[in-house]
């Protein structure tokens, strides 16, 4: 008989956790494209901090450092310029989300 | 990786040389890495040939125990096995007897059967135990070859995420700021 | 008791099966609502007033409450943790209370065991192994429903596959193996104990973590098939599991290397791997996911070799599973086999059904996986990580293959074949040896494009140093020890130990070599000290860095392994007063004698330990009889030290005259595989670090990040 009062409250607990959602719910900030693209910038500029170490510390040859570099910089100049323009002109939130 | 000891000579000279001779490719060379293969094996060969207690490890480290324990004969460590001491006897018999590896190897498999036998024998399907692994090392090593073929001849790919490049001044000004955050 | 047990059960798989319904009706149903994730670009299509109003209206309630019923499908994968828990509490709770009415306590335990093994009873039989592991699963999926807020889209879809898994070991547990299944007739006095092979203090920990590692690896196949499923813009993802990933493979590394302490200390047979097929097991899901911790930075740092990530952690989730299906079903033979059963069948629908779902996504959104960059050199890391990634599934699939070959074999030719330590020996030592030269020349390449002549330049010291270090241990004389005085051509088992020593100096050099490279270019900069430098290095790489001290870590545990080409056995009848030498070492029987205890009764001899004239020590190998189970087991006495282990074990005793026979196994450099194992685990917790920030000149203007813009996961 005790068990069975235990697997009922059991139950009823985990139905009422489960179910019982009072309020707004928040599920975390929204990914916007700005957001992406910090992303993206964060990892073009963990490539060009590598690559600036590595030719550093004596990896890459000084021909081969100015090209790679200048084809990420332009990388990093485009994402960051859609950054800005993201930024500069609030688009209404709701559209950006996923 | 513990039986890194057992002593495997015969095998893998055995395994090797077609393998390494098919795929060199220069005539020269395919000549040295032949030659010089023929003379692994035959080195191998000749020292695997050594004196009775030798040969007794390194037969008994090539068969099972057939008890069940699923251990190398010559590791098979339980007190009173039913199998292992019989298989040991006869082995050393056989061996003081002058009989050859492949000879033992053959009596004991008509006695207990192929899976008295540790590994796989070069004969039959069972070569395809050790074919398969390194057709597969050589298939990859070509696929490898094409992707890395196909990588380089990519074109330059557009900036993803459908980014429109930048120009002029705007471009310049974004470089420098990106400089700026990544050096060193 | 138990009846609550079985109704937890019960209500856990009621509480998964909800939890993937509804999650899969809410993402179903935001996805119609917002059909496009436009983030990756292109312009995002808004609906229209008009394409509500046709809906039904059940549909545009779902839709509407879309939301709300993701929540209650997230709050259910976490209800279902704590049912599952209770569940396993109430299991281990019986196995203290001696409550042999259920079978599954009757089997695994009886009265006289120690605490610690009664708790262990969770995982020392098919059906409490089976609840540990949907334990383990619910409380990774637990922490996983928790941290949502990081990424609430991509961890709902990962809830979901997380629910679907759960949902399998659910039902297994609930209809095919049930932990609380009742004793039939009169119940038991006492148990039949526990096997006497699992009662060693690792049985404690080494199952723990090796589930750990095999139950973590779904959480990361879970992300990958989410961000499959959902076209996830770009590769954070990747850095949300990264953490999750490098834990997961800690754990199974621990939990393999315990087995083989174990089985070391235990088993009595002087190794500690067999090439058994459940070993194998534990082995390739952590080759292939070794595997992908390497090539997934292509993908993180490049966006390459999407695709290939994709199977390759699916590779790993399903070989984790594969593995468990081996050990269940009987189908292999293996010492370690669990009792045969029909559970076996449910694991194999279980593989083909992930296998076809997987193929089923992977194929429907292959498009959103195209690679972005270009290779812009041979000589460059990405194609070392891909020789890397080849050698890895190859050496995956040669274990595979002889795992399956005696089964092949029956198929094709009719008869069973044995595929056991010489055959891995002859294959997979070379290929491993080829994985240590790539460990070595991969940290000196740099991403993108390296000059030969840098690589040249960097990899000359290291290469004279492993030649010097080749020729060293070839011309020492054999006294110094068991690896110097190395003839290499008296047997390839000694060729393959010098190479392996060899190597694994060259990779210690090269390693080495880059913290002191990088080193200089930081203490240049700073004006610090090299060491100083050397810290901070590894501090603003953690992963990188942290990553080459796991390869030193690799390279000891190869060291060790490489020792096993000297092993030396001898066995002896000894009475008292009797000798027994092996290798610089000489054992003099003291005494022996008979001891009882409530659980087991046990014959041990005394040994005096003589290094040269010099006694050192005394040993005294056990055997033990357990009373409950009826079977014996040894308890061999090893004696470590750098050099080597001397590993005493008491066989038995001649019935005629008492004597104790003992054997004695001298294995050299072992210690070196148990250091090499904690320096791994070191290099792993620091990869696990966070990066110091890199200390950049940042415009004031653009310090000022907006809020919308902090980076949205910043737990991983």
């Amino acid at each position: 008989m005790i068990w069975l009062i235990c697997c009922l409250m059991l139950t009823v607990a985990c139905l009422f956790y489960v179910f019982y959602l009072p309020g707004k719910l928040y599920l975390g900030p929204e990914k916007t494209r700005a957001g992406y693209l910090h992303e993206r910038k964060d990892a073009v500029y963990e490539n060009l901090r590598d690559l600036n170490f590595e030719y550093k510390a004596g990896k890459v040859p000084q021909a081969d450092y100015a090209s790679l570099k200048s084809s990420l910089q332009d990388e990093a100049a485009t994402i960051l310029a859609e950054i800005a323009r993201l930024e500069s002109t609030p688009a209404p939130r709701k559209e950006n989300r996923i | 990786m513990s039986n890194f000891s057992h002593r495997i000579t015969g095998g893998t000279d055995k395994m090797g040389a077609p393998f390494i001779a098919g795929f060199a490719r220069s005539g020269d060379f395919r000549r040295k890495a032949v030659q010089t293969i023929l003379l692994a094996a035959a080195i191998f060969a000749v020292l695997g040939t050594g004196d009775p207690a030798t040969r007794f490890q390194e037969i008994g480290h090539q068969m099972m125990c057939i008890c069940g324990c699923n251990q190398i004969l010559l590791e098979c460590n339980h007190v009173g096995c039913p199998a292992s001491d019989g298989m040991r006897n006869e082995l050393m018999a056989a061996v003081d007897r002058g009989d050859s590896n492949s000879l033992v190897e053959q009596s004991f498999v008509q006695k207990y059967g192929p899976t008295v036998l540790a590994a796989p024998t070069n004969k039959g399907f069972d070569r395809a135990a050790y074919i398969m692994p390194f057709a597969a090392l050589f298939l990859g090593f070509g696929l490898i070859g094409l992707v890395i073929r196909s990588w380089k001849n990519r074109p330059a790919p557009a900036i993803a995420g459908g980014l429109a490049p930048v120009a002029g001044a705007e471009l310049e000004r974004f470089r420098d700021q990106a400089r700026k955050e990544t050096d060193l | 008791m138990a009846e609550i047990g079985s109704f937890a059960l019960l209500l856990a798989l009621a509480l998964s099966v909800y939890s993937f319904a509804a999650g899969i009706i809410a993402l179903v149903f935001q996805r119609k609502q917002n059909p496009q994730l436009a983030l990756a670009g292109g312009s995002i299509p808004r609906r229209t007033a008009d394409s509500v109003s046709d809906e039904g209206s059940l549909t545009a309630t779902l839709r509407r409450n879309s939301e709300r019923i993701g929540e209650t499908a997230r709050r259910a994968g976490i209800a279902t943790f704590i049912a599952v828990l209770l569940a396993s509490v109430i299991l281990v709770i019986c196995a203290f209370h001696d409550d042999f009415s259920i079978a599954y306590i009757f089997h695994h335990s009886n009265r006289d065991l120690p605490g610690p093994y009664k708790f262990a009873v969770l995982w020392s039989g098919q059906e409490g192994s089976l609840l540990f592991w949907s334990l383990l699963l619910a409380a990774y999926g637990f922490v996983l429903r928790v941290r949502y807020k990081t990424d609430a889209r991509l961890f709902a879809y990962a809830s979901v596959i997380v629910a679907s898994v759960q949902i399998f070991f659910l039902l297994l547990l609930n209809f095919a193996a049930h932990p609380f299944a009742i004793m039939q007739g009169s119940i038991p006095a006492d148990g039949s104990g526990l096997n006497p092979l699992l009662q060693y203090p690792e049985m404690v920990i080494h199952p723990p973590m090796l589930y750990l590692g095999y139950v973590g690896f779904t959480v990361p196949f879970a992300f990958a098939m989410g961000a499959l499923i959902m076209k996830y813009p770009g590769e954070k993802w990747i850095h949300i599991t990264r953490r999750w990933t490098m834990v997961t493979w800690a754990f199974l590394t621990c939990g393999i290397f315990l087995g083989a302490h174990w089985a070391y200390s235990v088993l009595g047979w002087g190794g500690y791997w067999g090439w058994d097929p459940v070993e194998n097991a534990s082995l390739m899901p952590w080759l292939a996911g070794t595997a992908f911790l390497h090539s997934v930075m292509m993908q993180e740092k490049r966006g390459m070799l999407k695709m290939w990530n994709m199977w390759l952690v699916f590779a790993t989730f399903w070989l984790a599973i594969l593995g468990t299906f081996l050990t269940r079903s009987g189908i292999i033979s293996s010492v370690h086999a669990f009792a045969q059963s029909s559970i076996g069948d449910w694991f194999a629908w279980f593989l083909l059904i992930t296998l076809v779902a997987f193929a089923f996504f992977f194929f429907k959104n292959k498009s959103h996986l195209r690679s972005e960059h270009k290779l812009e050199s041979l000589v460059s890391r990405e194609s070392s990580f891909l020789f890397n990634n080849l050698l890895f599934i190859l050496l995956t699939f040669t274990v595979l293959w002889g795992t399956w070959f005696p089964k092949i074999s029956e198929l094709v030719q009719g008869n069973k074949v044995t595929v056991s330590a010489p055959f891995y020996n002859r294959v997979a030592i070379p290929v491993a040896l080829l994985l240590l030269i790539l460990t070595a020349i991969g940290p000196l390449l740099a991403w993108r494009k390296t000059s030969l002549e840098s690589l040249k330049r960097n990899f000359m010291w290291p290469t004279i140093g492993a030649i010097v270090t080749a020729i060293f241990l070839m011309a020492t004389p054999q006294s110094w020890g068991s690896v110097f005085g190395l003839k290499p051509w008296k047997d390839i088992a000694y060729f393959y130990s010098l190479m392996a020593v060899s190597l694994s100096v060259l990779v210690t050099l090269t390693v080495a070599s880059e913290f002191w490279r990088g080193g200089r270019v930081i203490s240049r900069h700073t004006g610090q000290g090299m060491f100083a430098s050397m810290v901070q290095l590894t501090h603003r790489n953690t992963r990188r860095y942290g990553g080459y001290i796991v390869h030193f870590g690799v390279v000891v545990v190869i060291i060790g392994l490489a020792g096993a080409a000297f092993n030396q056995d001898k066995e002896k009848e000894m009475g008292y007063g009797d000798k027994l030498a092996i290798g610089p070492y000489t054992l003099v029987c003291r005494s022996y004698t008979q001891d009882d205890s409530p659980n087991y009764e046990s014959e041990w001899a005394m040994l005096d330990v003589y290094k040269g004239d010099k006694q050192i020590g005394t040993m005294t190998p056990v055997r033990r009889f357990y009373h409950a189970s009826q079977q014996t087991s040894t308890m061999p006495d090893i004696r470590s030290t750098l050099n080597d282990d001397l590993y005493v074990v008491f066989e038995g005793v001649n019935q005629d005259n008492g004597h104790p026979i003992l054997r004695a196994h001298l294995n050299p450099l072992v210690m070196w595989i148990w250091m090499g194992v904690w320096i791994m685990l070191i290099g792993t917790v620091l990869a696990l670090v966070p990066n110091a920030p890199a200390p950049v000149r940042v415009p004031a203007q653009a310090r000022l990040e907006p809020a919308h813009a902090a980076p949205v996961a910043t737990g991983d």
